[in-house]
């Protein structure tokens, strides 16, 4: 089968009677798991991958991809609105998307995330068809040692989020990085900083200490202030101006293009590097956002390329975490694991035999992500009227109500109660973090990057040596972190130097 | 002694009511206990992954031949550990069920890692699903082509592995050492998929996995099989010889034949599907019958077949018997055992 054969099927496939309803319902499912936070597109998946035995080939998979494709949309929506990540890959949009909300200018928020969101996700799905005939050589490309420069480079970036108080936030993302430590280690099977937890021996779950960071965080904030969730907002929008504010904000997206490829490159790029995920690609993109931003200063009070930024990220992440299952049969992410399993449940082989004889379900998968988002962007529209409505109430009503759907969430990810005490240690750690203006996404990066630094620097020493990083691109990665890192010091000091 | 009397009274009195209940579980028909009740099938793992699709594929066909409702709950943690202490820790009234892992379950009670609160020997079996055929796998762009080529290579061939006492690692570190294979065995990926990435890579030269998952990869002449753990060979790779066919051939066979036995027994044990110490006798008939029923429906044979999944039944007796087995070892195989699993050879 040509390419060419493969897309003409593909996107026939795709928009027939006989796929493109499941991939609607997909779509759909996927936007409200993204919704309810702590719910992931693992879940999503998982639930979808029950209904697959019965289903032919390309339904099943666009059913499948469906669910899992619009989750980081519906996870923006409640970001947004309710200062609460719907997933972890959402993160990063709260540093921008709640002050925008507060200005009350949510519906511009939330068109420009929605439509980021299709625009990264349609750009990663094109790169990964652009790339599937050296697919195979592109995915071996991120050895060990290159991961670990490449994470090393994404840790830099935390010089940015934080330019204002460097110091603080090397302090927070070394933190992070010895919160990742915590768990049994893989080397040597040793228990570490677990005090004799069994459920430490796992170490920290993602999804409980996002959700704690962040939302209990803001739960306890907002609580403690009293007022409405969307501070200095007195009356709901009306229907009409939220319309218009969202296609306001659809525009913007589409007028800051050339923002949107970056992120969606950098997301998509981080996709395809197994074990960095996509919270730690939207925080870079918010990085890249704000130091190539003409106004730095206003990040973090409600700039909207803060929120086109991340989420064009992680989106774009989609295409390129495909990639490896594809051309390998290697899932990258516990999501990819299920996309594999629902591949062999409806009897499709990966690796060189469907690059062959199956392209058209790879174009399946494409056009899956794309026609999936554009599907969501166009439902979550009309879901922001009635949800914003919610950011208008009292704290006396919003945040018990929320605090028991984030409790709710932490617990769901691994059904374990300890996740509950974790989600509520984290929001009391986050919400003195936030007073004491130590920055969370600072050390979320560490954390996150924690499990991949460790891990590759490892497997890098023993299998390559003390000298893996004079490599060819290793060293270059490692020289470009050096250059970064020496630009922004310098910055650093020639603003000091002027004030 | 006063203590152990005490415990005899309290056992003498909570024993009491106890026979009576089993008297009346017995008067009530198993197979109307199960109608319309709900059964938890814990799955030790995430969703995806051969444990979450043997137990989704076969939770059908155990409602339809046991007239319950099976619920298939994912309880990952600790290596799958969790989800084991969880089955073995709950009510013993046959409505909990779950699938382990085997081996890794017996290797973590015989190294005695933290945590474990399962005794392999005592939970109830309805049978084994499936019992992984492990091979070696080698890499197409390294210089060997057979296990002769690894025996007599002059330097130390790369072996990948996950972490301690996965199985990945311990088939290396227990068949290596024993016949003669200098290696040095990196560890510390996250899973097999993962040692798969490094080895089309070219960062190490060969792993042990299982035949279900090696065979795509000999097709798409990624690596080649070059031995493999059944002491007979499997149908579906007759050309490969079975790593006892070596060892019996080593000058110190009968040295090594103890340890080897013991990783024999290990493998066996498989993916079995247990309920908790102390199910009622005649629900653990009816659920171990129901279990043999499933697995031989002709339509579950088929799906497996299709999607190129193993089976291999054997039934619940058989099955406590071969996982008593693997834990009743001599002091020195079990020393030896253990200390390969701990990473201390």
């Amino acid at each position: 089968m040509t390419i060419f054969e493969g897309l003409t099927s593909g996107f026939l496939q795709s928009i027939s009677l006989e796929v493109l309803p499941y991939l609607s319902i997909g779509a759909i499912f996927g936007l409200v798991v993204g919704i309810i936070p702590g719910l992931s597109g693992h879940f999503a998946m998982a639930m979808a991958v029950t209904f697959l035995y019965t289903m032919e080939p390309a339904s099943g998979i666009a059913f499948l991809m469906g669910a899992h494709a619009t989750v980081a949309q519906g996870g923006g929506l409640t970001a947004i609105l309710f200062s609460t990540p719907g997933t972890g890959q959402n993160a990063a949009t709260l540093l921008d998307g709640p002050p925008m909300r507060d200005r009350g200018e949510a519906g511009v928020a939330v068109g420009a995330a929605m439509a980021s969101c299709f625009l990264g996700a349609t750009f990663g799905a094109l790169v990964l068809a652009a790339l599937i005939p050296v697919l195979r050589e592109v995915v071996l490309f991120f050895g060990p040692p290159e991961v670990v420069m490449m994470a090393f480079l994404a840790l830099t970036f935390v010089a940015v989020l934080g330019k204002e108080d460097l110091i603080r936030s090397l302090i927070a993302a070394l933190c992070g990085l010895l919160l990742a430590m915590i768990g049994l280690d893989n080397v040597t099977n040793t228990d570490r900083f677990t005090m004799g937890l069994l459920s430490l021996s796992d170490g920290l779950s993602l999804v409980p200490v996002i959700l704690g960071l962040f939302a209990v965080a803001e739960m306890f904030d907002l609580w403690g202030t009293g007022g409405s969730l969307a501070r200095g907002v007195t009356k709901p929008l009306s229907a009409a101006e939220t319309q218009r504010q969202i296609f306001r904000g659809v525009g913007l997206a589409f007028k800051n293009w050339w923002l949107v490829m970056r992120c969606s490159a950098i997301g998509t790029a981080i996709g395809i590097v197994p074990g960095l995920g996509s919270a730690a690609a939207s925080f870079i993109a918010y990085g890249h956002a704000k130091q190539t931003s003409k106004n730095k200063e206003t990040f973090g009070k409600g700039n909207v390329e803060g929120v086109i930024g991340p989420e064009s990220a992680n989106d774009a992440v989609e295409g390129g975490a495909v990639a490896s299952t594809i051309a390998f049969g290697i899932p990258g992410s516990s999501s990819m694991a299920i996309l594999l399993s629902g591949l062999f449940i409806v009897g499709l082989e990966t690796g060189p035999r469907m690059l062959n004889q199956h392209l058209d379900i790879v174009f399946v998968i494409i056009f899956t992500i794309i026609i999936g988002n554009l599907i969501g962007t166009l439902v979550g529209m009309f879901l922001v009227n009635p949800m914003s409505r919610a950011t208008a109430m009292r704290a006396e009503v919003i945040v018990p109500v929320l605090m028991a759907v984030i409790l709710t969430g932490a617990y769901a990810t691994d059904r374990a109660m300890f996740d509950i005490g974790v989600a509520i240690v984290f929001g009391i750690v986050g919400y003195l973090m936030k007073v004491l203006n130590y920055s969370r996404a600072a050390l979320l990066i560490g954390f996150v990057l924690g499990f991949a630094v460790e891990k590759n620097l490892y497997l890098a020493l023993l299998l390559d040596g003390p000298f893996f990083f004079t490599q060819p691109i290793p060293a270059a990665l490692g020289l470009f972190t050096l250059a970064f890192l020496l630009f922004n010091i310098l910055s650093i000091i020639r603003d000091r130097r002027r004030a | 002694m006063r203590r152990t009397f005490l415990k005899g009274v309290v056992a003498a009195l909570a024993a009491a009511p106890l026979i009576t209940a089993a008297g009346l579980a017995r008067a009530q028909d198993a197979a109307s206990f199960y109608k319309d009740n709900v059964i938890k099938w814990i799955i030790p793992y995430n969703p995806g992954g051969g444990y979450d699709e043997y137990s989704r594929a076969i939770a059908p066909y155990l409602e339809k031949y046991t007239g319950a409702r099976v619920d298939v709950v994912n309880l990952p943690g600790a290596g799958g550990m969790k989800g084991a202490n969880e089955i073995f820790d709950a009510p013993a009234d046959g409505l909990t069920v779950g699938i382990i892992n085997g081996s890794a379950m017996v290797t973590n009670q015989l190294s005695e890692i933290e945590g474990v609160r399962y005794k392999i020997g005592e939970y109830g079996y309805l049978g084994r699903m499936v019992a992984d055929l492990r091979v070696l796998v080698v890499s197409s762009q390294s210089p060997y082509k057979t296990f002769e080529d690894l025996m007599a290579a002059d330097r130390d061939v790369i072996v990948g592995a996950t972490g301690l006492g996965g199985s990945t690692y311990v088939d290396a570190v227990i068949t290596g050492p024993a016949l003669g294979v200098g290696q040095k065995v990196v560890h510390g990926f996250d899973n097999s998929s993962d040692v798969r990435q490094a080895m089309l890579r070219g960062d190490v030269e060969a792993m042990w996995g299982s035949l279900g998952s090696a065979l795509q990869g000999v097709q798409d002449g990624e690596h080649v099989i070059v031995v493999q753990s059944d002491r007979v060979r499997s149908p579906l790779a007759l050309d490969v010889p079975s790593i006892f066919e070596y060892a019996e051939k080593m000058p110190n066979a009968a040295e090594i034949a103890p340890i080897m036995a013991a990783w024999d027994a290990l493998n066996a044990v498989g993916r079995p599907v247990a309920v908790p110490p102390g199910v009622p006798e005649d629900r653990l008939a009816f659920l171990q019958d129901a279990f043999a029923k499933a697995m031989a429906d002709p339509d579950f044979v088929k799906m497996m077949t299709d999607a190129g999944r193993e089976l291999s039944y054997v039934d619940g007796p058989t099955m406590r018997n071969i996982a008593r087995a693997s834990t009743e070892l001599t002091d020195d195989v079990r020393a030896k055992l253990v200390a390969a699993i701990r990473g201390e050879i």
